[in-house]
């Protein structure tokens, strides 16, 4: 089994719902993003590509790309990043980090692990998103883990559930029957810098 | 005369104790930093190390060209530089101590220093530095044991060679496996080169000379050794042409990655004209000049020879700036704009993605003190007459 996402970025309104819906389902600090919304135009939110007349607007959404061949998972020290097994997804042990951040270095999506530069701080009182979610620690590091207290009930992740757009779908990419191998084999695709060879299991549909 | 050598300090000594007070005030300021968090330290999500592992890349260098200096000679059994074996050997303890000691303030979790042992990584190239360094470090502490034992007689001259055999290959490994770290991070376009495990062998040749080279003067001009004019001039034209070395090695980078002029020429923009552009004339410049000193017999003067050797190190120390911070530099997704307060810190130089702050100046200048204080201690005790 390995767990996979597919985007479809025709269908992205770059609401930003999943980046919020991914703050709140995992309880993140202030400060602190597993998954962000990105557009080709430019660095402002809703920069439009190319020159007006002819200007598009498109949008992708970045996060842990749960390589099948993670560079992260080979530079930690301790064995903390670590892919699981059975699933395939690309987890982070807190209790192990020792927050040598080496798997920051060797990750070439820029961005996706974020550190914990401080102690945890947090806009309410109270924490938000599902029980099982561990908790967050200071000066280790974290990532989009694709919702696994979720996954693990057989749950989608956080991010899917709420998109407007229904613009994302989650399943076993070794199930050639799953509805996320089937997108892959009837539409076109891309994935994120393929020439690092990490084999990355989010798929982006164009 | 006992009586008086103890009531009468060496300025080595009270070199040692100032660095020790020093070191301890590091301490301090690494506290405020573990308990206020690493929020203070100019580091972030997008450059995620900074000035702490620029000096471990250093100073690791900085310690090789004691030992080499020391044992290549022995292992094989050529004349070597005078009686400086024992001085060289301890300026690379002292450094490799000062380069465990950057990476130990790096850690966002030092309480949890033992899961290296515990839960160790062998795939990891990080693990396989500290499994190298400390085989290094221990190795050192033998050999300059071993030293001492065969002027008394009690340790043989083959062992003394054997041993010598042994840390050369494992200075080697560790300059190697240090530029592993770096080199086999195929995220980053700058650092993933075949020629980054040599290329650190030959930086750590240069600095680590040098650094053997001031020590040797200085210990000679306040007279607590003697050493001829002749070894000095020896190590003089080695330390020229491990600069030499190194410099090529630059050029066949900057040439591979530039020639294609596809991403990589990107990276040799940054370094020639961008922003890691003064840090890399500095090195260019420093060394050229260092070279000239080194191969002109007439401007081969104790002065200048101390110019020289400084201006290798700095220019050393430069090169690992521009590696590590040119390192984070270039983003590999370009339109992406990864903000917040944990990305990037808003009060960097010189268009620089990573500039350290006060803090990380202040625990860097505890370690170095650190690695002074073993340094003039050691060599106070050893150079005593």
């Amino acid at each position: 089994m390995r767990y996979g996402m597919v985007i479809d970025m025709g269908r992205c309104l770059g609401c930003h719902t999943c980046e919020v819906a991914c703050k709140s389902t995992n309880n993140l600090p202030e400060g602190i993003f597993w998954n962000r919304v990105y557009n080709d135009g430019g660095p402002s939110l809703d920069s439009p590509t190319g020159t007006w007349p002819n200007n598009s607007m498109s949008y992708y959404t970045m996060s842990c790309q749960h390589c099948e061949n993670p560079a992260c998972v080979k530079v930690c020290p301790v064995g903390a990043t670590y892919k699981d097994p059975e699933t395939g997804v690309v987890r982070q042990d807190y209790d192990k980090c020792i927050g040598c951040r080496m798997c920051m270095a060797a990750c070439p999506y820029t961005g996706v692990r974020s550190f914990n530069w401080e102690d945890p701080k947090y806009v309410l009182a109270f924490a938000t998103g599902d029980a099982e979610v561990p908790a967050h620690q200071k000066h280790t590091v974290e990532k989009c883990t694709f919702c696994y207290q979720r996954i693990s009930k057989g749950e989608t992740p956080g991010c899917m559930v709420l998109c407007p757009g229904r613009a994302r779908y989650f399943g076993d990419l070794d199930d050639p029957n799953s509805e996320v191998s089937q997108l892959i084999a009837t539409r076109e695709w891309k994935r994120l810098l393929p020439e690092k060879g990490t084999n990355p299991s989010v798929y982006y549909l164009v | 005369m006992v009586e008086t050598a103890k009531k009468k300090l060496s300025p080595l000594a009270i070199a040692g104790i100032v660095c020790s007070a020093v070191a301890a005030a590091g301490i301090v300021f690494w506290m405020i930093q573990l308990s206020g968090g690493m929020v203070q330290t100019g580091m972030r999500n997008l450059d995620s190390w900074g000035l702490y592992i620029t000096c471990f890349m250093f100073f690791v260098g900085l310690s090789a060209g004691g030992l080499i200096i020391s044992s290549m000679p022995k292992a094989f059994g050529i004349q070597g530089f005078g009686n400086i074996s024992k001085i060289a050997v301890w300026t690379a303890i002292s450094c490799t101590c000062a380069a465990i000691g950057f990476v130990v303030v790096d850690l966002g979790g030092p309480q949890r220093l033992w899961e290296l042992f515990a839960y160790s990584n062998l795939s990891s190239p990080l693990m396989w530095d500290i499994i190298v360094i400390s085989v290094y470090l221990i190795l050192s502490i033998v050999l300059i044991w071993a030293m001492y034992g065969e002027e008394k007689g009690k340790v043989s001259h083959t062992a003394l060679r054997v041993l010598s055999v042994v840390s050369l290959v494992t200075a080697v490994l560790v300059h190697s496996v240090t530029a592993w770290i770096f080199g086999l991070q195929i995220s980053h376009e700058f650092w993933y080169t075949a020629l980054l495990g040599p290329w650190f062998v030959s930086s750590a040749l240069v600095c680590g000379t040098a650094l053997v080279l001031i020590v040797a003067i200085a210990l000679r001009k306040a007279g607590r050794i003697e050493l001829g004019q002749e070894n000095i001039v020896k190590m003089t034209k080695l330390l020229g042409g491990f600069i030499m070395v190194d410099l090529y090695f630059f050029g066949c980078d900057l040439l591979t990655s530039a020639f294609p002029q596809g991403s990589g020429l990107e990276v040799v923009q940054m370094l020639v004209e961008g922003p890691l552009a003064p840090f890399f004339w500095t090195e260019i410049i420093g060394c050229a000049v260092a070279a000239v000193i080194c191969f002109v017999p007439s401007l081969r003067k104790n002065g200048l020879l101390a110019v020289a050797s400084a201006l290798a190190i700095v220019g050393i120390f430069c090169k690992r700036v521009q590696l590590l911070v040119g390192g984070f530099q270039i983003a590999n997704i370009d339109s992406i704009a990864v903000t917040g307060p944990y990305a990037t810190t808003a009060n960097t130089v010189g268009g620089l993605v990573y500039w350290p702050t006060g803090i990380e100046f202040m625990v860097t200048l505890g370690v170095v003190a650190l690695g002074g204080a073993i340094l003039c201690f050691g060599l106070d005790k050893i150079t005593r007459k």
